[in-house]
């Protein structure tokens, strides 16, 4: 290879800027993290953080981190077959929910599994939440922070979508019985279901992603909303104050002329702000640009966007293969273990690593730092992948890799 | 979250007077195992600007080390180069930086080059002045020292002084330069280098690398005690002392002290540093001007001691001491000097 000014050449070169790695896993050689990640603090004073994986053979995985220097895999599960994938859960007190997703629908499990997790070591399954149906590939997303209520994006025996990419929708799910969770209320998109009253929402005319929620997020200082980000129909904010019957207040549609696939809606609280985040989910930066925005939410029904989160050149980052864009951001859930701030964003970026920015002044964001690995060994794409974080209330970050690095614990700063 | 200095580069600029072996010292700390991420910023690329032994590729503007440092021609000015590094650092472009060293021409005054650091935001944001190290000749210094200004104001805006080709001038004429130079600033402690040859802990890592304010740091940083005292000295031009109050000042006090210093007599304070006792915080304020110009103040986190007393060293051409002192109790920032 003609050497280069930069000297490992770009994808293997870990680039850095206020964060510095404090210890890396590569979780016994299953280092492909999907979407989920948090953090329990156990009885007896443990640190565990759960990770879902990005695909099968694993199930999830936990990580005793009380020591960050040197972490270690104490629990690892598997799937039951290679047509199914967890991809998301979350942690309150000693339970755990994960998610069921299959390739096809149909197929099962799909839906929602409920855990003991009091030994981390030894997952009690308590209950499983049936999704499937045969128009639904079960479930893609938790958000569980209340010990009361799952805000589940799944699909269902009954839902049958009038576009098939438009498989899943909204469901809050009652677990304060875990072992009999049952559903008590849903919302979907518009004309995403067949027998409603409006037309099928437009397709997307160059990257169909469909209409469904992905993330949604309830916070306990404002239980009268959910914030949901469905993809190719952009943000949506619903009152949920009669979890009956959640209704829209508003729905901010940037795309066209942006290339879809809204991920996240994370309010700012306090501030009157949203942080909307996009996914990449094509590789060499086909679907760029894949974007953080600051979004002025003062008035709900009337959602503005004011910045968007300071990228490095696109060109240069997409010569490193795989994906570019934004993702995942650390979602601010409550919790013991959870970081919280209304200026602090941090997210990750596929091969653009997880990056801090301030967003103390909306209209202009900054980058404060940012941690790229280089490429891990075996990584299908050639670069790093980084796909979910957490931060906890130490902030320290804990990011993964989508397919092969494992976990990435830094340090901000130190 | 972010410490407001760690998350700094530290910038080491390399001073000295002509032919006292500012290259010849650079070559040496490349070689260095732990000095591998590093950028230079020079100011050409002569044939002895680097040795081509350590050269791996190159192009215009830029040479990559075989240890994995970068060296960088100024082009423009400072401050083009700097932002330029940066941007091209989080770009990828180039090699992951932790430190910048700077070496000057011989003529040049450091002043200008510390200022760059301080009036540019987005300088100020993401680099920090390690240290000024100046290098003195022993073989012409003295001479030098006598005859032309820019040695002169070199030695004394210097953090540390390396005295070089002491082998060749004799044990006599380098006492004497030594003598001189520790008049100039006594705060700046001096070591001998032959051949480029100095431990490198003497010359980096002596600006405040974080807030935490650990006494070692910031005394190697505010320098070595004024053991000598200022009252040897009323030849000299330049004058080096250090002041300090035992109770606290408000800001509002400190800072037009400050001010008035800097309208009436700017360019003869050519340096400035320290930290103040702010009435109201519990940190010390670190403060640190060159002439005109002064860097935005930066809280440590806590005292490093029980010494609370704010402790500021001053170096001017012709600014006596007892000037500077009265001005502090004139303004009312303090009711006695101690």
């Amino acid at each position: 290879m003609k050497p280069t000014l930069s000297p490992q050449g770009q994808a293997a070169q870990t680039i850095s800027r206020n964060m510095k790695l404090i210890s890396h896993n590569e979780l016994a050689g299953f280092g492909g993290i999907g979407e989920g990640i948090n953090m329990q603090v156990t009885k007896d004073g443990r640190r565990i953080l759960w990770l879902a994986h990005e695909s099968a053979p694993k199930n999830f995985t936990a990580v005793d981190v009380s020591d960050v220097k040197n972490p270690k895999v104490i629990c690892q599960t598997d799937l039951p077959h290679e047509r199914v994938r967890s991809n998301s859960l979350d942690v309150v007190g000693d339970i755990m929910v994960v998610a069921y997703q299959t390739k096809k629908v149909g197929d099962k499990p799909a839906g929602m599994d409920i855990f003991d997790i009091s030994t981390p070591e030894k997952p009690k399954l308590i209950s499983h939440f049936d999704a499937s149906g045969p128009h639904s590939r079960g479930a893609h997303c938790v958000w569980f922070v209340d010990g009361e209520y799952v805000h589940l994006t799944s699909g269902s025996g009954d839902f049958e979508p009038t576009h098939e990419n438009d498989f899943q929708f909204y469901r809050i799910i009652d677990v304060r019985n875990p072992s009999k969770p049952v559903e008590v209320g849903r919302w979907h998109y518009p004309g995403t279901h067949k027998g409603d009253k409006e037309a099928p929402p437009p397709r997307h005319p160059r990257f169909d992603g469909g209409y469904r929620p992905h993330n949604v997020n309830v916070f306990p200082e404002r239980p009268d909303r959910a914030y949901v980000a469905y993809l190719d129909g952009g943000a949506v904010i619903l009152d949920i104050s009669d979890k009956s019957n959640p209704k829209m207040i508003t729905n901010w549609r940037y795309s066209p002329p942006y290339n879809g696939f809204c991920h996240t809606v994370m309010p700012l609280l306090g501030r009157d702000l949203l942080l909307v985040t996009d996914e990449c989910t094509k590789d060499d930066g086909i679907d760029w640009p894949k974007l953080g925005w600051v979004v002025n939410a003062s008035v709900e029904t009337n959602l503005v966007p004011m910045s968007t989160l300071p990228m490095p050149p696109a060109e240069n980052f997409i010569k490193r293969g795989g994906r570019f864009g934004a993702h995942n951001i650390h979602e601010n859930l409550p919790g013991p273990a959870s970081y919280r701030s209304n200026t602090l964003v941090v997210g990750t970026f596929f091969n653009g690593g997880v990056r801090a920015f301030d967003t103390s002044n909306p209209y202009q964001p900054q980058e404060i730092a940012y941690y790229v690995p280089g490429a891990p060994k075996l990584s299908p794409k050639g670069s790093i992948q980084l796909n979910d974080v957490w931060v906890d209330e130490n902030g320290l970050v804990y990011t993964v890799d989508r397919f092969a690095g494992g976990l990435y614990i830094i340090e901000m700063s130190a | 979250m972010l410490d407001a200095l760690s998350r700094k580069f530290p910038v080491s600029v390399v001073t000295g007077f002509l032919g006292s072996g500012k290259t010849t010292l650079i070559n040496k700390l490349l070689k260095r195992p732990d000095m591998n991420r590093v950028a230079v910023i020079v100011n050409e690329f002569g044939e002895q600007a680097i040795d081509n032994d350590l050269v791996e590729v190159s192009s215009e503007q830029m040479m990559l080390l075989n240890n994995g440092c970068l060296c960088c021609v100024l082009r423009g000015d400072l401050q083009e180069t700097l932002r330029d590094l940066f941007v091209k650092r989080r770009n990828g472009d180039i090699i992951d930086f932790t430190r910048v060293i700077i070496e000057t021409t011989g003529l040049a005054d450091p002043a200008p080059v510390m200022q760059t650091l301080m009036t540019d935001d987005m300088l100020a944001e993401h680099y920090r002045l390690d240290c000024v190290v100046t290098l003195a000749d022993a073989v012409n210094g003295l001479e030098q020292l006598g005859t032309m200004q820019e040695p002169v104001k070199q030695a004394a805006l210097a953090d540390r002084i390396v005295i070089t080709k002491s082998d060749l001038a004799g044990e006599e004429a380098t006492a004497k330069l030594e003598e001189k130079l520790r008049a100039l600033n006594p705060q700046a402690p001096i070591k001998r280098a032959v051949n480029g040859e100095i431990d490198l802990a003497f010359l980096i890592d002596v600006g405040l690398r974080d807030m935490k304010g650990k006494l070692e740091d910031i005394q190697r940083w505010i320098g070595e005690p004024d053991e000598h005292g200022d009252h040897h000295r009323h030849d000299e031009k330049v004058k080096s002392f250090c002041l300090r109050f035992a109770e606290p000042m408000t800001w509002q006090a400190f800072s037009q002290t400050m001010e008035v210093l800097s309208a009436l007599r700017g360019s003869d304070m050519l340096r400035v540093k320290g930290l103040v006792n702010v009435a109201g915080h519990p940190g010390p304020m670190v403060v640190q001007g060159v002439q005109h110009l002064f860097h935005p103040p930066v809280e440590l986190a806590a005292w490093p001691s029980d010494d609370r007393s704010t402790r500021i060293v001053f170096i001017t051409r012709d600014i006596p001491r007892d000037t500077v002192a009265n001005l502090f109790t004139a303004i009312g920032a303090v009711t006695a000097t101690a």
